[in-house]
């Protein structure tokens, strides 16, 4: 909605979708819309279930047990002396970072066709209180980390880390979390669309897990392959996070300038398809 | 107070047909594969029913709106009024903002709230306490607002002892009366109301005609409202906007729009006339002649309703002589109740025409659709029935103020004076 300062009309609504679809004092204003939202998501997940909020701890430790077991353990993946269960915890948290904000924002438009069918709200309000959610979730796990981390500084020669490389941390969860916001958005307009391309993304997704070092450091893989798993933008971020938190990690400024540029793109790709295309989808859904 | 709040100018929407939103991405890239590669009729091409028209024989373009021109004044209360399909929620859809128009622009003064839906944002597994939150802020009110309002809202839907259980165990009743308390308790500048009156029972409706009425006069705030219910429409708007086929019919003073559009929707079946005896309906002994309905409207555009009275006229060839002939006339409703019969006297006639009229008075029937027939009796043994040979609808009429506007109940509704007077009054 663009308002016409020569006529004395508050709004205008005209036949042409915009590329930013909201004014920041609109989106502003719908401020406490978001927090419902992330209130609502978060009070749906835990209803009427029996471990409530601690399944935000449960689901990474459950997940931490079995790749230690399968990939640790059976496998036999060297973790190059980091204890297995802060190797696969960092790579465990990041990811659930990544997946859980691509895949809540990749369905926006199918989720929500019965509300934006009915009433008028910035759309952009559904993402940004989506990521806030998946924020949340990433903080308490975060913090489990952090105290994992602390027991292993604590109660065995493991070296802490330095405060100036955790201070950088942040960045990189803006990184990630910009760059699922991203994907996720473009995706929600094409699964808007085209239903069956749910099974295909979250297939994708699943297999983009192992593109990434999650369960295994980088220079685990050949030198003849590991191109392929370099060519994932998401690879020079996991790694710097595991330098920064655990002292190890393979990456060039080069491959990190590589993810920063791919961000940026991916997060305007995804801000403009979301609004420009979105407005006309709901024609469609 | 006259300032114009929403101008409308050259609205259209055109929703494209059959080639888009097949929604698969497979039949989606078999369509591209086969028109653009292959240059072959489209698979999914199907000529939808509707308003379509095709423009260049590739994209079925179904249009919704055209060209509509309307201006809307602070503090009116508009209807807008149409069959189905005639693009009255397409149009609150664009002036909501949730869909763009094709061509057109739409400007206005103030903020603007809609309700399309009764419950938008609800969610079942929440308490009534925080669907009452997050639908308010779906619906465009901040924290401060919700939280002053709050008791207001709960005294309005009853529900004091209900709001901490989820809304899924709610009844359905109660579900709609929180979602429309919430609802009730917007104050946009502009209100946009779809439909929200077809839900809840008639306690209900008319606690939602209430609250209209409240929020257009007391407030002088601008409402648009788009209801079948010509009787609401009538009531509660003074403009009225009748849109048809997605243009706009006629729009001004709402007695007059209600009128011209009740008339058009009106199926009535008022005359039948046979010219020959050899295709009328009847037997060997009598055929009808004609049946007819006249109706003695006060004015031209008056619509059918239920002050008219009715003179309904037959007549019938008589092909014997010497025969004891009665008529009977049965009203019937829709469902096939028979409301009254209206047996003639009974006589010889001789080989002829015969010619017969009844009056049914105005202030008689209620509304609603009726049919008519004839039974022919000769010598007290039924000789011919000619079953709904007539029909009409009678449309409602409300002159004294009762505040009551759903159906009336009962098959007839004759006025009849009801006095109430107070016999003992307390003594202070």
């Amino acid at each position: 909605m663009s308002s016409n300062t020569k006529s004395t009309w508050d709004w205008e609504i005209v036949p042409q979708t915009t590329w930013l679809g909201t004014s920041v004092s609109e989106l502003w204003s719908y401020r406490h819309l978001v927090v419902g939202l992330v209130r609502r998501d978060f009070l749906l997940s835990y209803q009427q279930t029996v471990l409530g909020p601690l399944w935000m701890l449960f689901q990474p430790i459950l997940t931490l047990i079995t790749y230690v077991l399968v990939f640790g353990k059976l496998v036999g993946i060297s973790t190059q002396g980091i204890p297995p269960t802060l190797f696969y915890l960092t790579g465990i948290v990041l990811w659930n970072l990544f997946n859980d904000t691509f895949l809540a924002n990749s369905s926006t438009f199918r989720d929500n066709a019965h509300i934006f069918s009915k009433v008028y709200f910035p759309r952009l309000v559904v993402p940004l209180a989506q990521l806030s959610n998946q924020l949340i979730r990433f903080s308490i796990q975060f913090f489990l980390l952090l105290l994992i981390m602390a027991y292993y500084v604590i109660f065995t020669p493991w070296p802490a880390p330095s405060l100036l490389k955790l201070a950088a941390v942040p960045i990189i969860i803006v990184l990630i979390a910009s760059m699922s916001l991203g994907l996720g958005m473009t995706v929600s307009v094409l699964t808007g669309k085209y239903r069956d391309l749910s099974y295909i993304i979250s297939l994708g997704i699943r297999l983009l897990m192992f593109l990434t070092p999650v369960v295994y450091p980088i220079n685990y893989v050949d030198e003849k392959w590991r191109w392929i798993v370099q060519l994932n933008p998401l690879t020079p971020l996991f790694e710097l996070f595991r330098l920064l938190m655990l002292g190890q990690g393979l990456v060039t400024p080069g491959q990190v300038a590589y993810s920063l540029v791919f961000v940026g793109v991916v997060l305007v790709m995804g801000l403009l398809t979301f609004n420009k295309q979105g407005d006309k989808l709901i024609d469609v859904i | 107070m006259s300032d114009t709040v929403i101008k409308v100018e050259g609205l259209s929407k055109v929703y494209r047909l059959g080639t888009t939103g097949t929604g698969s991405l497979r039949q989606d890239l078999q369509h591209w594969w086969t028109t653009s590669v292959l240059k072959k009729e489209d698979p999914f091409f199907h000529v939808p029913t509707g308003e379509a028209k095709s423009s260049d024989g590739k994209n079925q373009l179904l249009r919704a709106l055209h060209d509509v021109n309307f201006e809307v004044k602070q503090g009116e209360v508009w209807g807008i009024i149409g069959n189905n399909g005639s693009g009255k929620s397409t149009l609150l859809k664009i002036i909501s903002r949730i869909v763009r128009p094709t061509r057109g622009t739409v400007r206005g003064k103030g903020s603007i709230s809609s309700l399309l839906e009764v419950g938008t944002g609800f969610n079942p597994e929440l308490t009534g306490r925080e669907n009452i939150y997050l639908s308010g802020f779906i619906l465009g009110m901040n924290k401060h607002e919700i939280r002053l309002k709050f008791d207001e809202i709960v005294a309005f839907s009853g529900l004091e002892r209900f709001l901490d259980t989820p809304v899924k165990r709610y009844s359905s009743g109660m579900y709609v009366r929180l979602a429309f308390a919430v609802a009730a308790h917007l104050e946009p500048d502009i209100l946009i109301l779809d439909e929200v009156l077809a839900v809840g029972d008639a306690e209900f409706q008319k606690k939602c005609l209430g609250k209209i009425r409240e929020v257009s006069q007391g407030d002088g705030r601008t409402v648009m409202f788009v209801s079948h219910n010509m009787q609401a429409v009538a009531k509660l708007c003074q403009h009225a906007l009748w849109l048809q086929h997605g243009v706009v019919k006629e729009q001004g003073e709402v007695s007059q729009i209600v009128n011209h559009f009740l008339l058009t929707t009106q199926q009535n079946k008022t005359q039948q006339v046979w010219d020959a005896p050899d295709e009328a309906p009847g037997n060997e002994f009598v055929r009808f002649k004609s049946v007819e309905l006249v109706p003695h409207l006060l004015t031209d555009n008056q619509a059918l309703d239920i002050r008219v009275p009715l003179t309904v006229r037959f007549q019938m060839w008589n092909l014997t002589d010497n025969a004891l002939l009665s008529v009977n006339m049965f009203l019937y409703t829709s469902n096939g109740d028979c409301i009254l019969t209206v047996p003639s006297t009974a006589a010889v006639y001789d080989k002829g025409v015969i010619a017969g009229e009844c009056t049914i008075p105005g202030n008689l029937l209620n509304d609603g659709s009726y049919f008519i027939s004839y039974y022919v009796m000769k010598d007290t043994v039924p000789l011919h029935d000619f079953e709904s040979c007539l029909s009409f609808d009678l449309e409602d009429y409300r002159g004294g103020e009762s505040g009551w506007s759903g159906k009336w109940w009962g098959a007839v509704r004759p006025l009849i004076p009801f006095h109430l007077a107070l016999k003992e009054p307390v003594l202070q």
